[in-house]
């Protein structure tokens, strides 16, 4: 039987069905023509037309971190790859599995500074897991195979795939769907028999026992463990922003996020503790302040990680662990349980039912001295939204309100840009969430600086139907760095005011969306159900003080004991 | 501070020697010698990287080397259980017979060879250890080295080999 040859472009499309792609984001251009042309053939694929690349990567990584599978994002060659870049760089740096797909011009054009030449595969060689320039049609089902298991197996992250014109448009007579892999590319998955007795043996004997919980045990899908093991081990879980939703907040054992932005008993029971079990998580300068010895003194320090270059990276642990979180997690429980060890002490018990009952209250409180709009609009919406909606964030105070008050109770409900800190963010990343989960309700707290970065693409929310809220918390300000100017540059505020804001209301009824403005806190409530009411996508335009801070925090140069701003705490 | 030395096995494929030298870079670490080649494996080619650091710098390289997927393994070498050799090639002043006497004795005696020779100079070759290449060419110093060519390092492991 003579097989038909497939056009490159073909081919591509056969093995992304054949990955269990069912959506992209992306924009064409001209080198891409073919690949287009078969999408539009084919209706296998749903792909949603962006306004912005960048956006196109915000969102297949929000896509990525809702359903735990690969985004696919697609882009043309020079300056369509380009502005991939700070989406691509803020999704590895968070781990999580995208798949770009690049155009590029023809082969024999490569380093002509042909039009719309840009290098993409040196360019991207640095903010990738790995990344493909494909020189030959035949090479392709290989290459897609792979960028599909590299992206998503071990630590995850982004995969590029450069594919030049004459590479989509040849045809090839060839096998699909190779299994064949890298020889250098096994990713560790299981942990170490000896290190496991180790953690026991520490844990069983640990007075003070608490779990550091990283975006690794959500990664891993190892929630349920982590919840399992500090319930029947007694100890209190504190997570970084990433792991926010590894253990529902509202948990008696969860103390919230720490570090440098975290709340005040998330860090004084890192620094309590004698044994601290790290999961998933690269102890990153926002979460460790900038005194290391400082962070968790009295304990014996236990780092599990799938990525055994993050062990005694910024900090040296005492027993390294390196494989799949779920995985260790389980072998832990295993035989900590085999080991009947008796649970901790009851002063520490005692002592976390302590801090976790001054915390909510704090953060419960909306009367307390000191409270601003944003305080009280932030606990607003964590009243209001249910358990399941998807919350993601901009960059800036929004986002550290949104961690420090938003109580998160399921994994993969909190979206937000750790690693990277990109402004722009949350909104795009909020449409690749809701397409992947079309029927939970999406919010975006955005900070208006943030949102006027990506905010053209309420047009393709509006175009694809894709109703997502954009809750702006409008201080007219970017506002983080304002604090930093007030509290330690003796209020210089250097280009941090925005000026004549947009009416962001009429912006969005420009657009076709839904738009209303929020003076007060209690108008919040109705406003959020006339926007999912409206069904449309929505903006509400939250007013909050201009000089509004977000508190307590470590100051600059500072360790995880050092927070300011504590006033407001209640201290115990 | 220490000289470090790492045999890498790689997929032979464009762009490897752009990520590995980037690696470095991206992590701030510099490399003082980079030799690439084939090997007896099809496919895979031989890199011996060496690199000035402590231990835990060399520790936090070998993990991220061992993380990029075309490495195929990573094998840091010790000196006392390799065989390292550089290759040397050195255009060498003599102004006179005497001159010229002297710098073919002392080649002799480190068992270089003289590659060829003009009236007022001779290209040595030497291929030895880093170290005593560095010796020989601070000698050569006193002559006058005209132009000094060295490919960097290149090891194999003694007892084990490289690979098992
Ligand atoms: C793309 C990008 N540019 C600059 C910054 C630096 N930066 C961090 S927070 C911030 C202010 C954010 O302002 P806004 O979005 O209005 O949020 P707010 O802090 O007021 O809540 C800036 C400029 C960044 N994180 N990302």
């Amino acid at each position: 039987m003579t097989r038909e040859k497939l056009k490159g472009a073909e081919i591509v499309v056969e093995e992304l069905k054949n990955e269990g792609v069912e959506v992209a984001f992306g924009i064409p251009g001209g080198v891409l023509l073919d690949l287009y042309d078969v999408l539009y053939k084919d209706d296998a694929i749903r792909h949603i037309l962006m306004r912005h690349e960048q956006c196109a990567a915000h969102a297949a990584d929000g896509y990525a971190r809702v359903l735990g599978r690969p985004g696919v994002c697609i882009a043309t060659s020079g300056p369509g790859a380009t502005n991939l870049v700070t989406g691509l760089t803020n999704a590895n740096m968070d781990s999580s599995p995208v798949v770009a797909l690049t155009g590029q011009v023809p082969t024999a054009a490569i380093g002509s500074n042909a039009f719309q030449e840009a290098s993409t595969f040196t360019i991207t060689m640095p903010i990738t897991k790995h990344n493909f320039l494909v020189t030959r049609t035949e090479d392709l089902p290989k290459v897609i195979h792979n960028a599909f298991y590299i992206a998503n197996t071990g630590r995850k992250g982004v995969v590029l795939v450069d594919l030049p014109k004459d590479v989509l448009a040849t045809r090839a007579d060839l096998n699909l769907h190779p299994k064949e892999t890298f020889t250098g590319y096994k990713p560790k998955i299981k942990p170490n028999p000896v290190q496991i007795k180790k953690t026991v043996e520490v844990l069983a004997n640990a007075e003070r026992p608490l779990i550091l919980a990283g975006g690794g045990v959500i990664s891993a899908n190892a929630t349920e463990e982590l919840r399992h093991l500090a319930e029947s081990l007694g100890a209190p879980v504190v997570t970084t922003l990433m792991g926010k939703g590894a253990i529902p907040e509202n948990h008696p054992f969860s103390l919230g996020m720490a570090g440098m932005h975290g709340r005040i008993y998330a860090n004084r029971a890192i620094s309590e503790c004698d044994a601290l079990l790290a999961v998933g998580t690269r102890f990153s300068d926002r979460l460790t302040g900038w005194q290391l010895d400082q962070f968790a003194p009295e304990a014996t320090l236990i780092h599990v990680d799938i990525d055994a270059a993050e062990i005694n990276k910024n900090l040296q642990v005492d027993i390294p662990l390196v494989g799949d979180a779920k995985l260790a997690l389980q072998e832990i429980i295993k035989w900590l349980e085999k080991k009947k060890a008796t649970s901790p002490g009851s002063v520490w018990v005692q002592r976390i039912r302590e801090m976790h009952s001054a915390c909510e209250e704090c953060i419960g409180d909306v009367r307390r001295e000191g409270t601003s709009l944003s305080d009280m609009l932030i606990k607003e919406i964590s009243g209001v939204l249910d358990d399941d909606v998807i919350v993601t964030t901009e960059v800036g105070q929004c986002q550290m309100f949104a961690a420090h008050y938003y109580i998160t109770k399921k994994p993969r409900t909190f979206i937000s840009s750790g690693g990277l800190g990109t402004m722009g963010f949350g909104f795009p990343a909020a449409i690749g969430a809701k397409v992947a989960a079309p029927d939970k309700r999406v919010v975006d707290l955005a900070g208006d600086g943030s949102f006027l970065m990506t905010c053209q693409d309420l047009a393709t929310c509006v175009e694809n139907d894709i109703p997502v809220v954009v809750c702006i918390f409008r201080n007219c300000y970017l506002g983080m760095v304002r604090q930093w100017q007030e509290l330690f540059f003796e209020k210089r505020y250097s280009n941090t005011g925005l000026g004549t804001i947009p009416d962001f209301v009429k912006l969005a009824e420009a657009f076709g969306c839904y738009g209303e403005r929020v003076e007060k806190p209690e108008e919040l409530k109705d406003a959020l159900h006339n926007a999912f009411e409206s069904g449309k996508p929505a903006v509400l335009d939250m007013i909050v003080g201009q000089e509004d801070k977000v508190l307590p925090m470590i100051p600059p140069g500072g360790s995880i004991v050092g927070m300011i701003g504590t006033e407001r705490c209640k201290l115990i | 501070m220490q000289t470090h030395i790492i045999s890498l096995l790689v997929e032979n494929h464009p762009g490897v020697l752009t990520r590995m030298s980037g690696m470095f870079t991206m992590r701030g670490i510099n490399i003082t010698s980079l030799t690439v080649s084939p090997c007896e494996k099809e496919g895979l080619s031989r890199m011996t990287v060496a690199i000035d650091g402590s231990e835990s710098e060399l520790e936090k390289v070998r993990k991220q080397l061992s993380n990029l997927i075309e490495v195929v393994k990573v094998v840091d070498l010790k000196e006392d259980k390799a065989i390292i050799r550089d290759l040397c090639l050195m255009r060498v002043h003599v102004k006179d017979l005497n001159a010229r006497s002297e710098v073919m004795q002392l080649a002799e005696a480190y068992g270089a060879k003289i590659a060829d020779a003009t009236l007022d100079s001779v290209i040595i070759e030497l291929t030895e250890e880093p170290k005593t290449i560095d010796r020989f060419v601070d000698l050569m110093k006193h002559f006058g080295i005209k132009q000094l060519f060295r490919t960097g390092v290149t090891a194999i492991g003694i007892d084990t080999g490289v690979e098992k």
